[in-house]
């Protein structure tokens, strides 16, 4: 399968630390495999847990597939999605920025959420713009409404990336 | 509004000290994750006790018994509790 995670810079894992080699297979390290397996994303799953680097990465073994990521037994960087970068970034958030201003920024309180992402957009704070994005979304049109914006952004990234799975 | 499954930052100091100890249940794992991913703040937070940790960790402090038993039933009450 292949799937697609997002590390810290110099593909380090955000929460384990673990510098990830590219190319080789990793095994997951012991049995209870969500705690230790290796963790991706689908495409659904990208806007998430964005992170500074992209990469794709193969997975093999048994592969758990939950809501919010999937778990498998082995993995392996592939190559490094290369079009995620700053500037990208900063046009998924101006994205996120452009949908919350159409769908709440003609409404009192809304409008404050406008400006929430805006900000968050303008300091280099995109995986929060994409979440206040999100909420602001449910805040008018109910908990399907986040999901919607979170797929919405998800297709975005997709089609601009050429992400495929 | 708050979805159910998000968790918020003063849960995430609360259940920080589990996160560090592997003990959180896998869920809750990943929310906690989840939320560090767009939360500065927490990830900071994080940060910061690791370092705590490691630095602690490296002090060679002989506690007298007394204080050490003290020390330890307070933490075993707070577990109960």
């Amino acid at each position: 399968m292949i799937a697609y995670k997002f590390l810290a810079p110099g593909a380090v894992a955000p929460f384990t630390g673990f510098h990830w080699p590219v190319g080789e297979w990793v095994a997951a390290s012991g049995r209870d495999q969500c705690r230790q397996g290796i963790h991706a994303c689908r495409i659904r799953d990208l806007p998430l847990w964005i992170h500074a680097e992209l990469w794709e990465i193969e997975l093999a073994g048994e592969i758990d597939e939950q809501p919010r990521k999937v778990v498998a037994e082995r993995g392996r960087l592939v190559q490094r999605v290369t079009g995620w970068n700053e500037g990208l970034a900063a046009e998924f958030g101006r994205f996120c920025a452009a949908r919350t201003r159409e769908r709440v920024g003609f409404l009192p309180v809304g409008s404050g959420y406008v400006g929430d992402v805006d900000r968050f957009v303008a300091t280099g704070r995109i995986p929060i713009a994409g979440f206040a994005a999100a909420r602001a979304a449910e805040w008018r049109d109910g908990p399907g409404a986040y999901e919607e914006e979170r797929e919405a952004q998800a297709g975005w990234l997709a089609e601009r990336l050429g992400l495929g799975e | 509004m708050r979805l159910n499954r998000e968790l918020a930052c003063q849960e995430v100091v609360e259940l920080v000290t589990a996160y560090l100890d592997d003990a959180l249940l896998p869920d809750d794992r990943e929310r906690f994750e989840e939320h560090l991913v767009f939360c500065d703040g927490c990830q900071n937070y994080l940060h910061q006790m690791r370092g705590t940790i490691a630095a602690v960790g490296r002090v060679r402090v002989e506690l007298p018994a007394e204080l050490q038993e003290k020390l330890l039933e307070a933490f075993r009450g707070w577990r109960e509790a």
